[in-house]
């Protein structure tokens, strides 16, 4: 009669699971997709095939024109150049010193719009910034738009441009769920193992006591070869001292976590697995021996499904350890490829301010207003914006990050 | 996907799909009569092309003076983010968003005609429940809070007139312009939020740390207005001062014997002994509350625990034994209704995250000043 949800359940209900989250094959064609049209458009406004004539759109002006079809990214390129800015976000955020949530969303609202959209149309030089803004709004950082302008020594204007653009790629979702707190949880629950507090009996999934699964864990054979953790039992300390135990969680952590801030938000793996995939992920090439010892106590070892999760894991572990540091494009690629997309681009997309400007003004589908309306328009806004500066004053600069 | 190389040259072709599925969903809905405009958004009535009998409500959200300093608002990407995430039967339904091209949000609502929770409790003359009914509805509502909880959503603003109704008489909860995730450990939040009313003492005494317990504050004060109403702590005017003093005389003086470390709060404020109101007791809230009962006067008892950490949780309010104490909660089709409510959820869903309802006095100022300070 009555049903419950289970944590999967819950998760399938979000908008991560629903709209983003794909099989290698349905992300890779997406991307093909986007690609391959803005490669139709750019036949089109750059003159070539199609049989049609150039841009004779006068109204666009500002088309170089020098371009050819052949100067288009290619579609790995334009991936490429994506997780570059991706990269670019990390150091913004970390610049402002914000916390890591911000900054895996912003990183993954870059890679969201970029489904959608090609860095034909959009280059990512100008809406990472954005992304990013966005990001520190919707994960309840309050920086003032002019702050966050200034300390990046950038034109409001400009960074605000493609915001609709944005939240309307990400199909208005804003939810990007994260796997910190799910690996920050595995820290603090082996460390209770250590401590021989690892299972309270009626409550273990395992049926064994704390002090049976601190005496598994101390029985634990060393970090296995390949692994990234840098522990081992120090010479002489008995091997059950909860205090080297513990120090075992705690390395393996530390690793864990800087994998999912670097390899975690620079791959697809966010579109690919879930959080607590990419976390146990994340820990398995860290210190698998822990990692799989780890999962024993949650997941029993004659569960008919752990086939299935182990081998998804370590897809995602290897996704993650593919990844290396010097996969990302140095400053020279990304001059060269940018240099041909200023010949390449989209000319109708260049100017996002006025475009902005333009639709906020009132045109589009909406019919475009006469002259009257949108004064009266301007007046209002005037005179609202005033009334706001009467009644609070000028706005204050925002102190500290609390929200 | 086929690139439509047929568009008229005067138009810019749709560039791309998420541009085409915002048109589309856009073009899903015949937009109707206004049905409230305030400072913040404007809301109407609306339905589907295909099916003019599927009604909605469409709130769209208004570009105000502090989009130049900001950008799209907290409160509107709040409001987006929490309630495309949240399912629920007694939480609105966020059915779908668009922009139009003068870049407005435009968040496509479920139709609740039936008005809000507050005209029910206002209208002393003409609508009478009683305590099945205040169950029905505090079940619901309690639901509502449980699920934000375990999706780690603080609402903070839970009031009468966030409670709307659907026309089969189910509350829903509506209004996610304050919410918020829960905090990570050690990370600061705002102590400046939640409708004064309706606001714990842990915030007036200035907690950057909170969790769910501010929420089930809000939810016992509903309760307590539903029974007596009334608004249960209503400061006039509503200054933190007044505020902490209206908690201390109606429910306790919060200090270190009934709330341990509550002295270390930046905002506490120290009362003299003699000044002490003690903590009101069972028998005294029992008396007071004589309608639901003294099983349902332990539960309003434990949701005003002046401790945040003694104060029921969401699921231990779902938990209690009042709901399988007599009397039975109402059936939906038995509910009191008001009707007429559709200018009702035009009035509640304009507004902005915590201002009260007009009160019909010059308190439009106060009202400004209230939510300025709001992040």
């Amino acid at each position: 009669m009555t049903t419950y949800l289970t944590e999967d359940d819950i998760y399938r209900t979000s908008t991560q699971y629903r709209l983003w989250s794909f099989t290698p094959e349905s992300l890779a064609a997406l991307r093909e997709q986007t690609h391959a049209a803005a490669i139709e458009r750019a036949k089109k406004y750059l003159g070539h095939g199609n049989g049609t004539t150039g841009h004779s759109d006068g109204a666009n002006g500002n088309c170089e024109g020098d371009g050819t079809v052949a100067d288009c990214l290619t579609a790995e390129e334009e991936l490429r150049l994506v997780q570059r800015y991706a990269d670019q976000i990390r150091t913004t955020s970390d610049f402002f010193k914000w916390p890591v949530n911000v900054k895996a969303t912003a990183v993954q609202y870059l890679h969201r719009f970029y489904l959608s959209n090609s860095t034909l149309t959009y280059p990512p030089r100008e809406t990472y910034k954005c992304a990013l803004f966005l990001a520190s709004k919707t994960e309840g950082v309050h920086m003032t738009l002019s702050e966050y302008a200034r300390r990046i020594s950038t034109d409001a204007q400009l960074i605000l441009a493609p915001e609709y653009k944005i939240i309307q790629a990400l199909r208005f979702t804003l939810d990007v769920r994260q796997p910190f707190r799910g690996l920050k949880g595995a820290l603090m629950e082996l460390l209770n193992i250590a401590a021989g507090r690892g299972a309270v009996p009626q409550h273990s999934r395992t049926g064994k006591t704390g002090a049976e699964l601190q005496t598994l864990m101390a029985e634990l054979p060393g970090v296995a070869d390949g692994d990234r953790s840098t522990w081992a039992a120090p010479a002489g300390a008995a091997a059950a001292d909860p205090r080297v135990l513990a120090d075992r969680a705690h390395v393996a952590y530390g690793v864990a976590r800087q994998i999912l801030d670097a390899p975690a938000l620079l791959t697809d793996v966010y579109f690919l697995f879930t959080p607590p995939q990419i976390y146990f992920g994340a820990l398995m090439l860290a210190d698998s021996v822990l990692a799989g010892f780890y999962l024993s106590t949650k997941l029993a070892l004659e569960s008919p499904v752990r086939g299935k999760v182990l081998a998804t894991i370590g897809a995602c572990r290897d996704m993650l350890g593919a990844w290396s540091p010097q996969g990302v494009m140095s400053k020279e690629e990304r001059a060269g490829l940018e240099a041909r997309l200023e010949r390449c681009r989209d000319p109708t997309t260049r100017d996002l301010v006025g475009a902005m400007a333009a639709e906020k003004r009132g045109g589009g589908d909406e019919g475009a207003l006469d002259d009257g309306v949108a004064k009266r328009r301007k007046l209002e806004r005037e005179k609202s914006m005033k009334e706001g500066e009467d009644l609070f004053g000028p706005s204050l600069p925002t102190v500290g990050n609390a929200a | 996907m086929a690139v439509s190389n047929g568009l008229p040259s005067s138009e810019p072709p749709l560039v791309n799909q998420a541009e085409q599925l915002d048109q589309q969903e856009r073009q899903k809905y015949v937009k109707g009569k206004k049905l409230g405009s305030g400072q913040y958004a404007d809301v109407f009535s609306a339905h589907l092309v295909s099916d003019p009998s599927k009604l909605v409500a469409i709130k769209k959200i208004k570009v105000g003076p502090e989009v130049a300093e900001w950008g799209i608002s907290h409160d509107s990407l709040r409001e987006i983010k929490f309630l495309q995430e949240l399912s629920h039967p007694n939480i609105i339904r966020l059915h779908s968003v668009f922009s139009t091209k003068s870049q407005n949000l435009n968040l496509v609502l479920e139709h609740l005609p039936q008005g809000d929770l507050l005209k029910l409790i206002q209208d002393v003359e003409n609508i009478h429940y009683g305590p099945s009914d205040i169950k029905a509805w505090m079940a619901m509502l309690s639901r509502a809070v449980w699920f934000c909880h375990e999706n780690f959503v603080l609402h903070r603003d839970i009031k009468p007139n966030n409670l709307l109704i659907a026309a089969n008489g189910e509350i829903k909860l509506a209004d996610f312009g304050l919410a918020r995730s829960f905090a990570d450990p050690y990370a600061h939040m705002t102590y400046n939020t939640i409708t004064k009313w309706y606001r714990p003492p842990e915030l007036y005494y200035q907690a950057s740390f909170y969790s769910g317990a501010v929420d089930v504050w809000s939810v016992g004060c509903v309760f307590a207005e539903l029974v007596q109403r009334k608004v249960f702590l209503p400061a006039m005017p509503d200054t933190d001062i007044n505020m902490i003093g209206i908690i201390s005389s109606t429910i306790g003086t919060p200090t270190e014997d009934n709330w341990p470390g509550v002295s270390k709060l930046r905002g506490y404020v120290p009362v003299e002994k003699k000044d002490v109101t003690p903590v009101k007791r069972k028998d005294q809230w029992e008396a007071e509350f004589r309608a639901v009962g003294p099983v349902g006067a332990d539960l309003l008892m434990k949701m005003f625990a002046l401790d945040p950490r003694k104060r029921l949780t969401a699921r231990q309010i779902l938990e209690h034994e009042w709901w399988t104490t007599d009397p039975k909660p109402s059936r939906l089709e038995d509910l009191p209704r008001k009707g007429g409510g559709l200018e009702t959820m035009g009035e509640d869903l304009k507004r902005r995250g915590g201002e009260l309802p007009s009160l019909g006095r010059g308190d439009k100022v106060a009202r400004k000043l209230d939510f300025s300070t709001m992040k």
